[in-house]
């Protein structure tokens, strides 16, 4: 059988079609009979009491039919317990849906009303009334350490909320030893991918049967599913994810609120109830990613070797504490990088603020622990006056040594780092840069370049936050699990249903890939199923939209599947064509053995006997040619519930990359020009290249428009000043450099295909590797690169302030 | 997302849609929309008419008069970039226009609702300034030409009457002018952080016979920086004296501190752009 | 007051009444019935509404349906003939010009209007012509391919 027919080719996308044609299923696009529309109204408050609500002139506007207050929420909803991403709580501190007696962040949702349409719920908005009480709001970080700071929650007594910390290897004898101590402060800063469609529901209730649907764009089932059960004291509930516009982490955790408004009005009305969210919606309240505030040191040897390293981090979550250390632990899943650093230490602070919560966005955590060490790397090449290649090199983890067991207890199932470094500095010219560098310096040119490298872990294991909350009262499960369906239908033709949600990533297309390989038949008789339906897929407490979770827990899932129904397939097959299964071979949808041309047998063929032809079976056959496989890690033993050395499996497979960036620095506008960016990406077996480019240059692009300037601003009464994807600063193809990738695949031992991770990928390394790049061409007047963002205004000041603040007004030699 | 309720009128001759104007309360003008619709879906401006001077015929045509072109108020940016009339004999606009927002913002946007807005960092009143334009007013009690130095007032505030709506631009047609326009831009936007639109005229030994730059994102309003105009009128333009002139760009301004630029970076970026576009002009 | 309209979209003639406030991409969704035009912001910055009123590209959130009255639209659906797509929905199904999809028809309907007016447009000039498109997943590198490759068979054909 041609195994890799498919699987490492680029095959022509099944989800594009429906979307260059404009036949995209989004949530929007789906209409209810009898549907109502919803709005939202929220805090303009960054902190303050709710003294009263009044929405009765709201209730009484013509079109409305139903309204919710706190009062309702109150009565009418059980909170949020704390789940997986609250570790560290020490006083249960319960969240509803809306707030109820406070808001702690503008746009927090406080009321929602639903109406005929759109129009008349926003004009009934506007009369709801509602008396705040302000309170002053906590913005900066600093300031909410404090411990008198006014406190968000008084359950909690304190603004800081949580601290901890986590040592692996012996850290005072690395530093004791050290040749020298390499210190760095560092700052990044609050951003989100801001995917194009934002939050979107619909609510249906169906009273007689008790049975709530939901069809939301929801990238993890599970949430939504639990939130509802757990809010609403609903069994019965289905959850439906058809197409989703782009999730990135930012669709898991937040929206489950939301649905649970609009499922209140529509319980409330008793009509099906749509709410779609609007962009400064989404910029307020949806969710960002987390400021991060680091402290490192590094203990180093001459020669550059890194015997340990210790960090502080602070973590601006915002105002909630739904997501108190979800930044913090997911350092977990590259805390020594590419790096064979034996000694770590992490020491973790969390403050809730009056901004709006954090969520699980693209990387969570790892692009500022991927920053942590490639500027520590730049300062530890600086101080000891090596070149910052030789640094790397001389830390990172051989190629003869995977798979590899980190301090903290990570398995590396396969890399070759320095062949990705040597790789990205043979094809970004680095040696014939250093010279033309050199040359243009004297011209007056500010060139730079900036070579990191970046693991990207992936694949879900639920235990790992029990590494630093051994204490957790919830089991938060282990490992991870997911499943697929397929089915040879009786026309031949198979279908196939996925267990997660797709938004994207091509998942119908690889999904189908990897199945047409086994199955021996064309990717084009291959239908796969959009949408998610929680009645029907096969899901597990992995199903979730992410490139983190796909390559792992639904390819594998899909592989299972496919190689129980290639047995089944082959069993009947043996039994209609009188030889063993072992003879038998699959071309196209054929059935053949050996002996004779005419002894074949169509997939169609089979279909028609399984479904129909109890005769033509093999006695305890079992009929039908359906199979279903939930997989798991089958390669999880080690580390997979972590002891009392705290060592765990954060995550299962491993790919990286390095990053090799050229920039160019206009010295009197501060502004950036990326002239080359180039990365060498093993992403082991890659199934689809172009789906894997592809989420290699989103990825990357994304965390350059990071570095040089999107971002949130608050002031300092915790107004939200960037509401706009303009304000906020988002690129367009005008801002966005041309990337370039190169594929250095090199296949982890351990999962079905030899696949790991493509998804979070570039956008960890990127961030840092502009700032490396930025501060290669600015050294010669002395600049440091320590905080994102690096707006032009940012790169201005650094110039200014290291030339000592009076920079003289000349303008000559401008590019 | 969805505005306030509003009556929409489509009146298919000017003395109609200033009849109306006159005739009705809180009205709001619809030309391209690019900056009024957003403010009404966000429910910042809330206007109970909506005037659409969309169907009035020859507001947007381009045609020479003698020493002057005259540029109907809703001619888009889009036509402004495109016309062969004004590549020849106006430059600064076209070069101006195709420089504001995108393509759909250039099919839809146009010079009449761009001056009457006023944005503080619009790009067409910088440069309708520099050229020392007039504006054509038209109203109940007739129609009257406002020079540009005497148009724009404030923050979104021009010379505009409520009840008169601007018609017609006249430019110069430039003779041996060498312009330019260019800006520190916004990202995603293409916003103006500062802009800085350049018209200038060399005598046959190459000094500088006439100067005029306009100045937009600075702050509240567009603006002619006399001092570095005057510093430079006469003179050789020799790159030392350009950057000394360029320095006082910002003199008695009040400059504008946000999101996009402080203060003190913006008066730099203001200093760095005057500089650039007289350079580019010259070079033009 | 409502008011009559009547309004091509892609060749056909809708007529309807119509609120003032109805912004044109709810027209097209809900009245035409078309769900390709997108809508993912509020002022008009993302580009996802685009389409072709007239023959020019605009971006149809800042427009009432009631100014479309007498005009003729192009949606996304209405490119590809008889069933089968047009080289710029092929080109960017081949190159993978898309992820999530959302942005897909604004940007599609960018593309085909920038290569109706440069059939041989440079990289620089491609990225010009979508400026107006915001992107979140693909970082335009692919969408560029696509536009390059699209142009590349327009123009054999």
């Amino acid at each position: 059988m041609a195994e890799t027919k498919y699987v490492g080719k680029t095959i022509r996308g099944k989800e594009a079609p429906r979307h260059v044609s404009g036949r995209g299923n989004f949530v929007d696009d789906i209409v209810l009979r009898g549907m109502l529309h919803a709005v939202i109204l929220r805090s303009p408050h960054a902190h303050a009491r709710i003294a009263k609500v009044d929405a009765e002139a709201a209730l009484n506007h013509p079109g409305v039919l139903s309204v919710v207050t706190p009062a309702d929420v109150q009565s009418m909803t059980r909170p949020f317990k704390p789940g997986r991403y609250a570790a560290g709580l020490t006083k249960p501190i319960f969240e509803y849906a809306t707030a109820v007696d406070k808001v702690r962040y503008v746009g927090e949702p406080v009321a929602a009303v639903a109406a005929r349409d759109r129009g008349s719920a926003e004009d009934a908005l506007e009369l709801i009334s509602v008396d705040y009480e302000p309170l002053p709001a906590v913005v900066d970080t600093r300031d909410a350490m404090s411990p008198t700071s006014p406190p968000l929650f008084e359950e909690l007594g304190a603004n800081l909320a949580w601290r901890g910390v986590l040592t692996y290897g012996n850290i005072e004898a690395a530093f004791a030893e050290a040749d020298q101590i390499v210190r760095e402060r560092l700052k990044i800063h609050r951003y989100s991918s801001t995917p194009l469609e934002p939050f979107a529901c619909i609510a249906s209730f169906d009273a007689s049967t008790q049975k709530l649907t939901v069809w939301v764009n929801a990238q993890v089932p599970e949430v939504i599913y639990d939130a509802l059960r757990e809010a609403l004291g609903l069994e019965d509930v289905r959850v439906i994810i058809p197409d989703i516009g782009g999730s990135f982490g930012q669709k898991i955790h937040l929206i489950r609120k939301y649905v649970v408004i609009t499922s209140l009005l529509a319980l409330k009305s008793r009509r099906p109830v749509k709410w779609i969210e609007d962009r400064s919606e989404h910029m307020m309240a949806a969710g960002h990613a987390c400021a991060q505030e680091f402290d490192v040191e590094a203990a180093v040897k001459r020669d550059g070797t890194v015997l340990g390293l210790r960090f502080k981090e602070i973590d601006d979550v915002g105002g909630s504490v739904s997501t108190l250390t979800i930044h913090f632990t997911n350092k977990l899943n590259n805390l020594t990088n590419t790096y064979k650093v034996q000694n770590i230490s992490m020491e973790g602070y969390s403050v809730v603020t009056n901004k709006c919560p954090v969520v699980p966005n693209r990387g969570i955590g790892k692009p500022g622990m991927c920053f942590i060490w490639e500027r520590i790397m730049d300062r530890i090449a600086e101080a000891l006056s090596l070149s910052p290649i030789e640094v790397r090199q001389v830390n990172l983890v051989p190629p003869d040594q995977f798979p590899y067991t980190t301090p903290n207890g990570n398995v590396y199932d396969s890399g070759d780092y320095p062949a990705l470094l040597q790789q990205a500095l043979k094809s970004i010219g680095y040696e014939k840069f250093r010279e033309e560098q050199r040359r243009e310096r004297e011209k007056g040119r500010l060139l730079g370049i900036g070579v990191v490298v970046g693991v990207e872990p992936g694949g879900r294991n639920a235990a790992r936050d029990l590494a630093i909350f051994p204490e957790m009262k919830e089991t938060p499960g282990s490992g991870g699990v997911n499943g697929a369906t397929i089915k040879l239908e009786k026309n031949g033709t198979v279908a196939l249903f996925l267990g997660s949600p797709n938004s994207g990533q091509s998942h119908e297309t690889t999904s189908a890939q990897v199945a047409a390989d086994i199955l021996g038949i064309s990717t084009e008789k291959i239908s796969t199923s959009t949408p998610f339906d929680s009645d029907l897929a096969p899901w597990g407490v992995a199903a979730a939209n992410s490139g983190n979770n796909f390559h792992l827990y639904d390819i594998g899932a899909v592989h299972g599947a496919a190689t129980r129904l290639k047995e089944k397939i082959l069993k009947l097959a043996a039994h209609v064509l009188d030889a063993a299964p072992a003879e038998l071979t699959i071309e196209n949808g054929t059935v053949h053995a050996p002996g004779s041309p005419l002894k074949k047998v169509t997939f169609a063929e089979l279909g028609k006997i399984a479904y129909g032809n109890q005769a033509l079976m093999p006695k305890g056959f079992e009929a039908g040619l359906q199979t279903t496989f939930y997989y798991t890690f089958p390669h999880a033993d080690t580390n997979l519930v972590p002891g009392s050395d705290r060592k765990v499996r954060a995550q299962f497979t491993f790919s990286a990359a390095a990053h090799a960036v050229i920039v160019e620095v206009d010295r009197h506008t501060g502004k950036v020009h990326v002239l080359r960016y180039l990365i060498v990406s093993d992403n082991g077996v890659v199934i689809n290249p172009r789906v894997v480019e592809g989420q290699a240059y989103g990825s990357a692009a994304h965390g350059i428009s990071v570095a040089l300037g999107e971002g949130f601003i608050y002031n300092s009464e915790g107004q939200l000043l960037t509401i706009t994807l303009t304000d906020y600063g988002k690129s367009s193809t005008l801002e966005t450099p041309r990337i370039e990738i190169e594929h250095h695949p090199v296949p982890s031992p351990f999962t079905a295909l030899g696949q790991k991770a493509a998804g979070e990928g570039a956008a960890i390394p990127s961030p840092a590797a502009i700032a490396s790049a930025v501060e290669d061409a600015l050294r010669p007047l002395g600049v440091k690169v320590r905080e994102l963002p690096l707006t032009p205004e940012a790169v201005w000041r650094l110039i200014k302030n290291a030339q000592g603040g009076n920079s003289k007004f000349e303008i000559r030699n401008s590019k | 997302m969805i505005p306030a309720t509003f009556e929409y009128h489509s009146p298919r001759s000017l003395r109609e849609a200033i009849d109306l104007l006159s005739a009705k309360e809180d009205v709001k003008i619809l030309a391209g929309g690019q900056s009024l619709v957003p403010l009404m879906k966000l429910r910042l401006a809330k206007p109970k008419h909506l005037i659409d001077l969309g169907r009035i015929p020859g507001l947007n045509t381009i045609k020479e008069q003698g020493e002057s072109i005259l540029i109907g108020a809703l001619t888009t940016h889009a036509e402004l970039e495109s016309s062969e009339l004004l590549r020849r004999r106006c430059p600064l606009l076209p070069q101006t226009a195709s420089t504001i927002g995108d393509v759909q913002v250039r099919s839809q946007g146009t010079i009449g609702g761009s001056l009457a807005h006023a944005d503080p960092a619009g790009d067409l009143p910088a440069a309708v300034l520099a050229l020392g334009a007039e504006i054509k007013a038209v109203g109940p009690r007739g129609e009257r030409w406002i020079r540009t130095e005497d148009f724009f007032f404030g923050l979104l505030m021009t010379a505009l009457e409520p009840d008169e709506i601007l018609t017609d631009i006249k430019v110069p047609v430039l003779e041996r002018a060498r312009t330019a326009y260019l800006k520190a831009a916004q990202r995603t936007s293409g916003f103006a952080v500062v802009g800085v639109a350049a018209c200038l005229k060399l005598d046959p030994a190459g000094g500088c016979e006439e100067i005029a730059l306009g100045i937009t994102g600075v702050t509240d309003k567009t603006y002619r920086p006399d001092d570095v105009e005057t510093r430079l009128r006469g003179k050789k333009l020799e790159t030392k004296l350009i950057e000394e002139a360029a320095s006082g760009v910002c003199r008695n301004v009040d400059v504008l501190d946000d999101i996009n630029g402080s203060k003190e970076y913006r008066t730099h970026l203001a200093r760095v752009y005057t500089f650039r576009a007289i350079e580019a002009a010259l070079r033009a | 007051m409502r008011h009559n309209i009547s309004v091509r979209v892609n060749d056909r003639l809708y007529e309807e009444e119509v609120e003032p406030r109805l912004l044109l991409p709810y027209f097209l969704r809900e009245n035409v019935g078309l769900t390709g035009t997108h809508v993912g912001c509020v002022i008009g910055e993302c580009g996802a509404c685009t389409i072709l009123l007239d023959g020019k590209l605009v971006k149809s959130c800042l427009l009432f349906a009631a100014q479309a009255d007498g005009k003729s639209i192009l949606t996304v659906e209405g490119l590809g003939q008889n069933g089968s797509l047009h080289p710029v929905q092929e080109a960017f199904i081949e190159h993978y010009g898309l992820q999530c999809g959302y942005c897909t028809p604004g940007m599609v309907l960018a593309a085909y209007y920038l290569l109706s007016k440069n059939p041989d447009p440079s990289e620089a000039e491609i990225r010009v012509g979508l400026a107006g498109n915001l992107c979140m997943c693909t970082g335009y590198v692919q969408i560029v391919e696509a536009v390059k490759a699209a142009a590349n068979r327009m123009r054999q054909a």
